[in-house]
């Protein structure tokens, strides 16, 4: 870029883009009378400019874009006409992060960490409530049971009396 | 009879497809002067034209009015003439090799060194927007080929202002290093 002054390089700028203020475009109207350096910036944005916009404006009044909308109508009419599939794929490509495959480690990593935490789910947790038999002892006259938690904290022994009569103590 | 913008829009979102039609009319050539600023190429820029109206068609239903409709459009056909470019690998076709090069002025002369000449420069301002990052070549094709202000280029590029301006100023000095030799030619106008 053709370097302006310092101090007048980016108003310079903004006073070739119309975007100053009326003091500001009169300020830099009257340094550029007097300033070689700016005046050969103010060309060189101009050159610029011409270079980018001339080729576009010639080319848009030539075009025949009747042809361009017949496609575009024909696409269109058709998207009544799609499978749920294809509507699935035209809505990923018009949503930007799934467009980017960046989903598929993503998505890969949930698996993963599914397949890790499930298992615990699943897991049978034993229960303290239920007593599991420890000893059974049988005489003539009386019968005992014996049920201890798993924990060991709470131990049942049932004595019995016969085969018609029962009693029970608890500890 | 023209229809009020807000009005065409919303019958779009319900699927009017006369509606869309007259959207279409009315900014086509927007579409297709911002895909040919950044692509140097007549025909790629057609393409985008229809892609970027497919698009609109099935996207209008988001459009949530909180830009204005244009700066929607223009984001959208920016995103997708660099999405083409990214595709495609070849992002700009030189014009001194491609039959679609269009045709320099006819006035005031169409001399046959006149018609190299121009047709060298459109390959240089090719290969100078290629050397330039994404965001700058966009400032740079919206402020010199459709005349946005900052504000509406801000709004078209999700930024502010600010960076709008300095987009613009590295852009700009990066592109008149790359065509030194150009920029000051009279000879063209």
């Amino acid at each position: 870029m053709k370097e302006s002054c310092p101090r007048f390089s980016k108003l310079l700028e903004r006073y070739f883009d119309q975007e100053v203020t009326d003091e500001e475009r009169s300020l830099v109207e009257n340094h550029l009378q007097g300033c070689p350096s700016c005046q050969e910036g103010l060309k060189a944005m101009e050159g610029l400019r011409y270079l980018m916009k001339a080729p576009v404006d010639e080319a848009d009044p030539k075009e025949n874009f009747y042809w361009v909308w017949q496609k575009i109508e024909r696409a269109i009419q058709q998207e009544d006409k799609l499978t749920w599939k294809e509507s699935i794929k035209r809505w990923i490509d018009l949503t930007p992060i799934l467009r980017k495959r960046v989903w598929v480690p993503a998505a890969a990593a949930i698996v993963i960490l599914l397949l890790i935490i499930t298992p615990y789910f699943y897991k049978k947790t034993p229960s303290s409530s239920e007593p599991s038999v420890v000893e059974y002892v049988e005489s003539q006259t009386h019968n005992v049971m014996v049920y201890e938690s798993e924990k060991g904290d709470v131990t049942v022994i049932w004595l019995l009396e016969g085969p018609a009569k029962e009693g029970g103590s608890q500890s | 009879m023209e229809y009020d913008e807000t009005e065409l829009i919303s019958r779009c979102q319900k699927g009017d497809q006369g509606a869309f039609k007259e959207i279409f009319d009315r900014y086509h050539k927007k579409v297709y002067r911002v895909a040919y600023g950044v692509l140097r190429q007549r025909e790629n820029a057609l393409d985008i034209v229809q892609e970027v109206f497919i698009k609109l068609f099935r996207s209008i239903k988001n459009f949530k009015g909180e830009s204005r409709f244009s700066t929607y459009l223009y984001r959208m056909a920016m995103n997708t003439a660099i999405d083409h470019i990214r595709k495609t690998g070849k992002p700009f076709v030189s014009s001194l090799d491609g039959e679609e090069a269009i045709e320099p002025p006819e006035e005031p002369e169409k001399r046959p060194d006149r018609i190299f000449l121009y047709k060298e420069l459109e390959g240089k301002v090719n290969e100078a927007l290629r050397r330039i990052p994404a965001d700058q070549r966009t400032a740079i094709v919206l402020r010199e080929v459709e005349g946005l202000s900052y504000q509406e280029i801000g709004e078209a590029m999700g930024t502010s202002v600010g960076t709008v301006m300095s987009r613009l100023h590295y852009g700009r000095r990066r592109m008149q290093e790359l065509l030194k030799d150009y920029v000051h030619q009279e000879t063209l106008k």
